[in-house]
């Protein structure tokens, strides 16, 4: 009975502790293989892990995974690594190279004069500072492990801006004290700018800017020296990949208005990213194809950048996996559903990425009348 | 020693008023202008996503639009709606652009600090379905039974789970939810499993074909609205069961569904 009750309140070590695994390798055939993955919010290690195992077996080498300021800085000043460091960790013994996604404020950095209650997107100019310190940090405490940084997330957005007008301006002054922040903290770190949305916003829009106009800004305010790669989303909606890029429409191959943008400035030697990227396969969502077209746009993308786009390092695919359904149509952008059961499209990835035979189709053909 | 008393009968009074404010705050009635300061609802809605909303390029159509017509009709305040991306809709609402959301949103129980939700006005969960003459199969009676779903969707999982307990039933997985129904209307499958919105809306397209159907799983869609606007959150539960006494709500489901 006491041998009982001692085991039971025995301290239980951290999770972090716990699973301890072999360093493995990924086994791939296509460097471009990327996928972002939403592994901040877990909470069992071993789901971290699941999740990790599932990427490199897919024959992906390269992840984007989010790192929220507020999670490491819940209070100026005290750092807490925890979770950050049980990713990198597990990242790193899976043999996966990872591009840190920035971003998330903590309430004590949102703390000005805003006239109403603010989102976790809401960084006032006031805590620029502030956040360049988090991404210094970052990039210190994860030198030699996490060496690409992408600072903040689609700002030509109006939500992604803390539901603020977008102001290409303030982005840049943004980027230049994060990037001299991160390159003294870490003179191998590789700063990453941009990562904006693909919309069609018109000009004075309240929602944002479309994405060339604001690479265009952030160039006209000096971008150019504060980076050192760009960061690109690029989705395919309703096109195939390889449908021509314009202006007023939205698909994968956008992007290259994106590198004209670059090319005309000079900035022709920096590489790209493709930080998220995809197609989307819900049965009743409008910007979705089907699920078979889904997985055999995804590998002709992969295919296009590998042939033609020299200038992208990785291809990401949002997203591996969400730690919860949403029950709505972001659920059919993943590759993996939440109880980790893969979905075709993984398969087919799969097979392309570690030079297999293409797996046998999945599901059975459609019923017809006799 | 004299003070004691005193000091303990002030705390006692305060406490005493805190309590009867408490009381009289969730028993009075919701203030419209406390809810909505703007004389408007401001409803939030992606408007991608059928047949719950749809953006026809002149206006918004759909199952939540209707809905949020109807509850802006009971509260008697005229309403704007403001056509946001899924992803940016709880941020919207946080930050008061906008008043509710009203886009097929589950209850979603880590949102809860900041956000309340509503009387559910629909389940959206999956629905084992099987032709109106055969008896409706429940889980239990699986054994031997062919089921239709779509692959590597959340009723593929369920049905790997249902095998994982040891039923032996015949998979037969199909590329969309509607080609899993066709299956069973023409007879290769002896059920089907999808979720309620493709359930119904095939339903809806098939005159000849008779169906039933029961709930193994639950996805209640509710209306969201900020955590402190209780106001709102009472107005709007007031709304909703207003709709469901005089089956209004039944009639804009059966109207989209």
């Amino acid at each position: 009975m006491l041998v009982a009750l001692i085991l039971y309140l025995r301290p239980v070590p951290w999770a972090g502790d716990k699973l301890n695994v072999e360093q493995q390798v990924v086994d791939s055939a296509k460097p471009q293989v990327c996928v972002h993955t939403l592994l901040e919010n877990e909470v069992e290690e071993s789901k971290i892990l699941r999740s990790l195992e599932l990427v490199r077996e897919m024959g992906a080498s390269t992840i984007v995974q989010f790192f929220p300021w507020a999670y490491a800085e819940p209070e100026a000043g005290a750092y807490s690594w925890g979770i950050a460091d049980r990713i990198v960790r597990h990242a790193r013994l899976q043999g996966l190279r990872v591009i840190a996604r920035l971003g998330l404020v903590p309430e004590w950095a949102r703390a000005d004069d805003a006239p109403r209650a603010t989102t976790l997107n809401y960084l006032p100019e006031s805590s620029f500072s502030y956040f360049a310190d988090y991404a210094a940090a970052f990039a210190q405490r994860f030198a030699g492990e996490v060496e690409r940084i992408i600072i903040w997330n689609e700002p030509n957005l109006s939500f992604e801006w803390g539901y603020r007008p977008v102001d290409p301006a303030a982005y840049v002054r943004l980027l230049r004290i994060s990037y001299g922040r991160v390159k003294a903290a870490n003179p191998d770190a590789v700063v990453l700018a941009g990562a904006l949305a693909p919309t069609l916003e018109p000009p004075g829009s309240a929602a944002g800017m479309n994405e060339v106009d604001f690479l265009k800004a952030m160039y006209r305010h000096g971008a150019s020296a504060y980076f050192d790669a760009l960061a690109i989303h690029t989705y395919g909606f309703l096109d195939p990949p390889a449908a021509q890029p314009k202006l007023n429409q939205l698909n994968f191959r956008r992007a290259e208005l994106l590198r004209d943008v670059m090319l005309a400035h000079g900035d022709g030697r920096k590489p790209a990213y493709i930080t998220e990227s995809g197609w989307n396969d819900h049965p009743r969502w409008t910007g979705a194809v089907r699920p078979s077209q889904r997985a055999a746009y995804t590998l002709r993308a992969f295919q296009f950048v590998e042939d033609k786009w020299d200038w992208v390092e990785s291809l990401c695919i949002w997203a591996f996996r969400f730690p919860a359904d949403t029950f709505s149509h972001p659920d059919n952008y993943t590759l993996v559903n939440a109880e980790f059961l893969p979905k075709p499209i993984y398969f087919e990835l799969q097979a392309y990425a570690r030079d297999w035979a293409r797996p046998e189709a999945a599901w059975l053909p459609r019923p017809v009348e006799a | 020693m004299r003070w004691k008393p005193k000091l303990t009968s002030l705390v006692a009074a305060l406490a005493g008023l805190l309590l009867f404010g408490i009381v009289l705050r969730h028993y009075w009635p919701p203030s419209r202008s406390l809810a909505f300061p703007r004389g408007t609802i401001i409803v939030g809605v992606d408007a991608s996503y059928a047949p719950f909303a749809l953006d026809d390029g002149e206006s918004l159509q759909g199952l939540d639009v209707d809905l949020a017509t109807a509850v802006a009709g009971e509260i008697g305040l005229p309403l704007r709606f403001a056509n946001i991306g899924h992803y940016g809709l709880y941020d919207a609402l946080i930050s008061a652009e906008v008043d509710l959301l009203i886009s097929a949103l589950r209850i979603d129980p880590n949102r809860m600090e900041d956000v309340r939700y509503s009387l559910p006005y629909f389940d959206n969960g999956l629905v084992l379905v099987a032709p109106a003459d055969s008896a409706l199969p429940d889980a239990n009676a699986l054994t031997g039974k062919g089921i239709a779903f779509e692959f590597a969707s959340s009723a593929d999982s369920f049905i790997r789970a249902w095998q994982t307990q040891g039923i032996q039933l015949e998979r037969l997985p199909y590329e969309l939810p509607q080609y899993a129904l066709d299956s069973l209307r023409l007879g290769r499958a002896d059920a089907a499993l999808v979720d309620a919105t493709a359930y119904l809306l095939y339903q809806s397209e098939q005159e000849n074909w008779e169906s039933d159907h029961s709930y193994v799983s639950h996805v209640p869609l509710a209306i969201a609205v900020r955590a402190d606007n209780v106001d709102a959150w009472k107005l709007v539960n007031g709304a909703l069961s207003a709709l469901k006494d005089k089956d209004e709500l039944a009639r804009i489901l059966v109207k989209w569904l």
